[in-house]
């Protein structure tokens, strides 16, 4: 039984209470801690970022939005993003489209490659920094209503836990049970529209990795997405993100292909690892961390009601992920905010019903944060009835640009008839044309 | 019980499959520290009697800390002191047979570098 502690005591009671110290829930705490209120933020972690695991960069905008000044703090980065881009994996090759330099050189950079277990406890370092109340250890099990059935704050599972408060933010993260039971959304996830991420954190000498992945420097990082030859030629992406000396290596891929196919996704991650041309990546390098976590790819179809009387929901609980782009992280920063804008107006005007609060869905619709989840709303469902983009494509990239750049001897009148075999042996001219067609479509949002 | 995703469920195979070899998630796993809560289980399957009529068993394959597991008779064994919380369970039996809860504070896993 877990004791109770003297800041779990019933009297407790706060500006606003927030669900979860992940990107979105500090976020929000910061700016409202920043504004003056008295702010709460339950985690149920031993720390935050202890149930967080991502592959991945952050991105700068969204963090100096909240903190102007946050370098001066020195946040736990890696590497810097300098290159980026996609590879393209055929059974025995690879064919690279990366950008380095032009809109990448900056300072500081666009997005840093981020370990989430340290940068989170960064992240709310910030917020109590500024005032905000960390309450580590402690699960949110329900919202505290009054008899009129207005929120007046949260239960949690301690003896006693109740937090007194008269707004409650909501950024609990993918498993959004308590989205669901305040009603926000009346669905929950689908299997179709969610993709397993799991990955190995390999160390490895940054010296090592600097000339691996022909870096200049520590400072240097690459972060890629990969597609072919990742997931059996199903809907699922690889991806390899540069630390300081450490590579976090993995894949995403969606829940109804793991589970129709049965595949264990280990084996469909070590299968990745030990392909010829990854694995010399990763040689000698020792495993530091496993983990997985769930991406709610459905972004727009998965969007919960953004707010009701007395709650905000913001981040992965919301479903702000926009997958093609890897995005997701920035937004629940920038809902975090922007939700946190809205509980201090709230204050102002001393008026916490949704009157007040759909301010928080006005805002969020003059950012790209709405216009990108609804452009692209189809495009999780278009890789699923599109697996050729997972296999014909990659491999045909690999097959054009190796027949290009080798020398058989042969009349370049036959070698171009052999580039063009090698896709129409895979697919036809028409399908291949409908394919591009449905992908913009996917893209545009058409 | 709910049943809806049933007819939705056929299981399919690709022949790229034959190209995976098996794994023991543990050498993955110990990588892991979890606070293992020993009173009780976040994760339990609602009815038995539905696992023993499901056909394909994907929550044997889906898991990414191999949770789930076959007893002698076939009847659905939970490890969920292996668990990592990720919801694939929750959101993938076919079934919504099985039960998922938060662990209580604290507990669970604790990713170090994450």
């Amino acid at each position: 039984m877990i004791k109770k502690t003297a800041s779990m005591n019933h009297q407790l009671s706060f500006d606003a209470v927030v669900v979860g110290a992940g990107l979105a829930g500090c976020a929000t705490a910061i700016t409202m801690a920043k504004e003056g209120l008295k702010v709460a933020i339950v985690e149920r972690g031993q720390r935050p970022g202890s149930k967080n695991y991502f592959g991945g960069a952050l991105y700068t905008h969204a963090i100096a939005e909240i903190l102007p000044d946050y370098m001066e703090w020195k946040p736990p980065f890696e590497r810097a993003v300098t290159e980026a881009g996609f590879w393209f994996l055929s059974q025995n090759g690879l064919t690279k489209m990366t950008v380095q330099g032009g809109y990448l050189d900056k300072a500081p950079a666009d997005a840093f490659i981020t370990l989430r277990s340290k940068f989170d406890v960064w992240w709310a370092d910030q917020a109590q920094r500024l005032g905000a109340f960390l309450i580590p250890k402690t699960t949110v099990v329900d919202l505290l209503r009054g008899n009129d059935g207005r929120v007046q704050g949260i239960k949690t599972d301690r003896e006693d836990g109740v937090i007194h408060s008269p707004i409650v933010i909501i950024c609990e993260g993918v498993n959004n049970l308590l989205t669901q039971r305040v009603g926000l959304i009346s669905h929950d996830l689908e299997p179709s529209r969610v993709a397993l991420g799991i990955k190995q954190l390999i160390s490895l000498p940054a010296d090592i990795i600097n000339s691996r992945f022909g870096l200049q420097s520590e400072a240097h990082g690459l972060a890629v997405s990969v597609l072919g030859d990742v997931s059996l030629g199903l809907p699922g992406m690889g991806f390899v993100y540069t630390g300081k000396n450490n590579l976090s290596i993995g894949l995403g891929v969606n829940l109804d292909v793991l589970a129709e196919y049965r595949l264990k996704p280990y084996e469909v991650l070590k299968r990745y690892l030990e392909h010829p041309i990854i694995k010399p990546l990763i040689k000698d390098g020792q495993l530091l961390e496993y983990g997985a976590h769930l991406i709610p790819e459905g972004g727009w179809t998965d969007l919960p009601v953004l707010q009701t009387n007395g709650v905000l929901v913001a981040g992965d609980a919301a479903a702000m992920v926009n997958a093609l782009h890897w995005e997701g992280t920035n937004m629940a920063m920038v809902a975090g905010r922007i939700a946190g804008e809205t509980a201090v107006l709230a204050h102002t005007k001393n008026d916490f019903t949704s009157k007040t609060l759909s301010e928080y869905s006005r805002r969020l619709e003059d950012e790209f944060l709405l216009k990108d989840l609804r452009q692209y709303r189809g495009f999780s469902k278009f890789l699923e009835t599109h697996p050729q983009f997972m296999d014909v494509y990659p491999s045909f990239m690999n097959d054009a640009m190796g027949l290009w750049f080798s020398a058989f001897g042969k009349p370049k009148k036959q070698l171009f008839k052999e580039i063009f075999q090698s896709l129409t042996k895979r697919r036809s001219v028409f399908h291949a044309a409908a394919d591009m067609i449905s992908m913009a479509k996917a893209v545009m949002g058409w | 019980m709910v049943m809806k995703k049933r007819d939705r469920f056929e299981a399919k195979r690709t022949g790229k499959q034959d190209d995976l070899f098996p794994v023991y998630v543990d050498d993955f796993l110990m990588t892991l520290k979890y606070y293992v809560d020993e009173e009780e289980s976040h994760l339990w399957i609602k009815d038995f009697k539905i696992c023993h009529s499901c056909e394909y068993k994907p929550c044997l394959y889906f898991c990414p800390a191999g949770v789930y597991s076959r007893d002698s008779d076939g009847t659905i064994q939970i490890a969920f002191q292996s668990c990592v919380e990720c919801g694939c369970c929750r959101v993938g039996c076919p079934y919504d047979n099985i039960g998922w809860k938060l662990p209580r504070g604290g507990f669970g896993v604790a990713y170090k570098f994450g």
